[in-house]
């Protein structure tokens, strides 16, 4: 039906892509109804949430703690932290939740809480408009705004992870 | 915490790492012969054998040096050497001078393997003055010093590679006030052989070629470029003359003068004393009066000397090999269980066998896998162990230093040098302790003539000793010094605003004490070069809470000044209690923790807006720990009270459900959690769980705070038996 042609376009669109050079990977994902996308490179693995330990007395946007492979992470729900509506019951453990280890600097990595990890998109440069193209003065943590081609109309927040690990 | 550095599979790494840890041991075991010499030289003796030991322990490092390119280790090495030489041929004779230029070599090796590190500045002024300083110490029957070597501009890694009789002729043309001069040439690898000959030819008529010495830089695969060290009467000009050649450079290797390689107006036999024997090396030696009084050591040494640490470079553990071979037995018996389980699980899949009686025998193995594993974490703990003499000795050499910086004179005794600790914990705990024995030369004991004035001994007496009790350590730092003067510090803490003299009217002499723990205090209005530098003893505290450790103070005026601190054997496994708060699990650490009871409520009651309980008849605050984490409180019946001891403070911590102890590995929270307090950390349960660690110093210090704590009047309860 539609899906095996549109995944002709795509095919299509990324070898057109390809021929005028280059792409940036961005991992995509949902957040409230909303997509997101962070540079690929940043995102060391992507985890289903194992039990999350909270830690009293940190900044509300902190989750908690859990340990992957015996080392300790700290994981951000990205719903709060943009101040986005609170997930339905107040339960982030939702089937298609996963938690996106983040490679900050200082050899630490971060989790990010996010609703449902969606696909890859590679976006050439004129793909991405500016932060400033929403209009008004945008947070630190939105680089841009991704529109792909090859998205039928799909509209992606870029983010900038920096800003957001340096104060979760 | 307990997480270990990433894999460093390089394998220059490793030989620089070896490298590291035998320098570091060569200078540690240095600084100790040399105390043994120092208190050798109190009693009036010298040990022949100890000085042949020194001068092993430096050629050995010279040698390791150079081959590792430390070029200023080795360069001091060699002069060091030539002292030592001296020495140990009855050429010189040990003097308390002597051994202060000594040990600020050994102080220096400590710098220069930081610095290699990359943990600090190589300290190239002061390698310089010392080896000024050494080079005039050094005395030959030929009247040749060292010094005049120094004097030139030559790289000390020099005379790692020469030759002896090359040194020889280099000193002897020295000596004859011969020019040198330094050849660089460079030669096709094809013809070098004639070429060197009809360079050796051509320049034989001016003087003596002393050395040449492949110089490593800018040769490429055909060429080979030469530095050649040579002495003659000539002039460079012609020796320029006489061998020119386009790959030909030459230049007079330039004596330095005095401005050049000392801080200006500061005569080099300031450096060296008075107590040295009169030395013919230069003019200006004679220049300064014998008895000028003792200057101390470049201002900016000092400064340094004091920002120093003490924490050595190398993260090696040795080894006893009887250790290694009790865990290689356990490990053995480990893969007997191994087997075992296998069989078992063979069997169990052949059906074969009776369940029960399977069973049975996975209880069996279970119980044995316990033994053997508890032995192996007892065993590896055990390896990591290191007696705390490692740091000991490094503070001897601090407080020779000091005592002597400060003409005071303090003997220092030492005992339970052979308590272990983590190593990792020795390591931090050497800035400390070096900064509370700062403190106690500097500002506690008197000097001589006030000593006897108070009819005290006139040498002062600082005392550290060390014991094991239970799974803590216990360190003290005690002197016979003034004492601490309550009044004193209270009219400081006021000044510097840390309180008011409303508050400091309501303290007990125990919080008066406390005060001095507190960021920014100070009884000093201007700092002195060995401490109160406005690192306080707030940071002691700190760095000591950091590894789970309490420090106390007690201190009678006139009398002496006693800190104590408190520190866990181990930070790799506690023991810890599991307890329940608002249906979360939490660790506390048992090391901490006096005795868990039931809340009795009805001996309960409020003082001044806190909770106190009563526990066999003696007050014991109370903290609700889901209120202070800020967690709905549970409304089960029952709760508990975990009490527990840090110093001789004591609090007890309601929670709702004791879960049991458990030996677990603490990790640390990760960077961004690092504002969040009351943590030590975290660790994992077995079921992908994880329980936060309470960091109960921390609390206790937050709860029971000087600000809060001291209108309690509590007094510690009677422990139980």
């Amino acid at each position: 039906m539609a899906a095996p042609s549109k995944a002709r376009t795509e095919k299509r669109a990324a070898r057109r892509a390809g021929e005028m050079g280059s792409r940036t990977e961005y991992l995509a994902f949902l957040l409230a109804g909303e997509n997101y996308a962070v540079r690929i490179g940043h995102v060391a693995e992507i985890l289903r949430p194992p039990p999350i330990t909270e830690v009293p007395r940190s900044s509300p946007t902190v989750l908690g703690v859990i340990s992957v492979r015996g080392r300790l992470v700290t994981v951000v729900d990205l719903r709060r932290r943009f101040r986005l509506p609170e997930a339905p019951l107040n339960t982030p453990m939702d089937r298609r939740a996963r938690i996106l280890l983040a490679d900050v600097g200082r050899g630490e990595q971060i989790g990010l809480l996010v609703d449902e990890v969606q696909q890859v998109w590679r976006l050439a440069v004129e793909e991405i408009e500016p932060a400033n193209a929403l209009g008004g003065e945008q947070p630190a943590y939105i680089a841009g705004i991704g529109r792909p081609a090859a998205g039928d109309g799909t509209v992606l927040i870029l983010l900038d992870l920096d800003p957001i690990l340096e104060s979760p | 915490m307990a997480e270990g550095g990433g894999g460093r599979g390089d394998g220059g790494d490793k030989v620089r790492d070896e490298f590291f840890s035998e320098a570091q041991e060569l200078v540690d075991g240095l600084g100790r012969d040399l105390l043994a010499l120092d208190d050798a030289l109190k009693h009036g003796r010298t040990d022949v054998e100890l000085v042949n030991d020194v001068f092993r322990a430096v050629h050995t490092l010279k040698g390791l040096s150079a081959l590792f390119g430390v070029t200023r280790m080795a360069g001091l090495s060699h002069e060091l050497e030539e002292v030592l030489d001296d020495l140990r041929l009855g050429r010189l004779e040990v003097t308390a001078t002597l051994l202060d230029l000594l040990f600020r070599a050994v102080a220096l090796y400590s710098r220069i393997l930081a610095a290699e590190k990359g943990d600090g500045e190589e300290p190239s002024a002061e390698i310089e003055q010392l080896l000024l300083a050494l080079g005039q110490t050094s005395q030959r029957p030929t009247g040749r010093g060292g010094g005049g070597v120094a004097q030139y501009d030559l790289d000390p890694a020099l005379f790692g590679v020469l030759t002896e009789y090359e040194e020889h002729r280099l000193r002897s043309s020295i000596q004859q006030g011969l020019s040198l001069f330094r050849i660089r040439v460079r030669f096709s690898l094809a013809t070098i052989d004639s070429a060197l000959d009809e360079l050796k030819a051509s320049a034989r008529p001016h003087g003596e070629i002393i050395t040449y010495l492949p110089s490593g830089s800018g040769a490429d695969v055909d060429t080979i470029e030469l530095e050649i060290l040579m002495a003659g009467r000539a002039t460079v000009d012609v020796l320029r003359g006489a061998i020119a050649a386009p790959n030909v450079a030459i230049e007079e290797v330039r004596r330095r003068t005095a401005s050049s390689s000392q801080p200006a107006g500061r005569p080099a036999e300031q450096l060296v004393s008075q107590a040295a024997p009169p030395l013919a090396t230069s003019g200006a030696a004679s220049s300064a009066p014998p008895a000028a009084p003792r200057q101390p050591p470049a201002v900016a040494t000092r400064a340094d000397a004091a920002e120093m640490s003490l924490r050595s470079v190398s993260q090696t553990v040795r080894v006893d090999i009887r250790k290694l071979d009790r865990l290689m037995t356990i490990v053995g018996e480990l893969a007997i269980v191994k087997t075992a389980i296998t069989r078992l699980s063979e069997r169990a899949r052949a059906r074969a066998a009776d369940p029960r009686e399977l069973a049975m025998e996975l209880q069996r193995l279970n119980r044995s896998f316990d033994r053997h594993l508890a032995q192996m974490q007892g065993g590896i703990l055990e390896v990591r162990m290191v007696p705390l003499g490692q740091v000991f000795d490094k503070l001897a050499r601090i407080v020779r230093q000091i005592s002597r910086d400060l003409g005071k004179e303090v003997n220092l005794v030492v005992t339970g040098a052979d308590t272990e600790i983590d190593k990792l914990i020795v390591e931090e705990l050497s800035d400390p302790l070096m900064h509370m024995i700062r403190n106690a030369i500097d500002h506690a004991i008197e000097g001589r003539a006030e000593r006897l004035r108070v009819g005290k001994p006139p040498v002062g007496t600082l005392a550290l000793n060390a014991f094991q009790k239970g799974n803590h350590v216990v360190i003290g730092v005690e002197d016979d010094g003034a004492g601490m003067d309550p009044k004193g510090i209270v009219a400081a803490a006021i000044r510097r605003g840390i309180v008011t003299a409303q508050e400091a009217a309501e303290l007990s002499p125990r919080d008066v004490l406390a005060l001095v723990f507190m960021p920014g205090f100070t009884t000093r209005d201007v700092a002195t070069d060995t401490s109160g530098r406005g690192v306080g003893l707030d940071v002691v505290k700190t760095n000591i809470a950091k590894l789970g450790g309490v420090v106390d103070i007690a201190s009678d005026v006139g009398i002496g000044t006693k800190i104590t601190v408190t520190l866990p054997i181990t930070l790799a496994i506690i023991n810890v209690l599991l307890v329940e708060i608002a249906g979360r699990l939490f660790a506390v650490p048992l090391a901490s923790v006096d005795e868990a009871i039931q809340l009795d409520a009805s001996q309960l009651r409020a003082v001044d807006s806190r909770e106190v309980m009563t526990v066999r008849g003696a007050s014991l605050p109370i903290c609700r720990l889901d209120r202070l984490f800020g967690l709905a409180p549970s409304h089960g019946a029952r709760k508990y009270v975990v009490i527990a001891q840090v110093g001789t403070r004591r609090l007890g911590f309601v929670v709702d459900e004791i879960v049991g102890q458990r030996d677990i590995v603490i990790k640390a929270l990760g960077q961004s959690l690092k504002g969040v307090r009351g943590f030590a950390g975290a660790t994992e349960l077995g079921d992908q769980r994880v329980a936060l660690v309470l960091d109960v110093a921390a609390l206790v210090e937050e709860v029971l705070s000087p600000g809060e704590a001291r209108f309690l009047g509590w007094q510690p309860a009677a422990r139980g038996a």
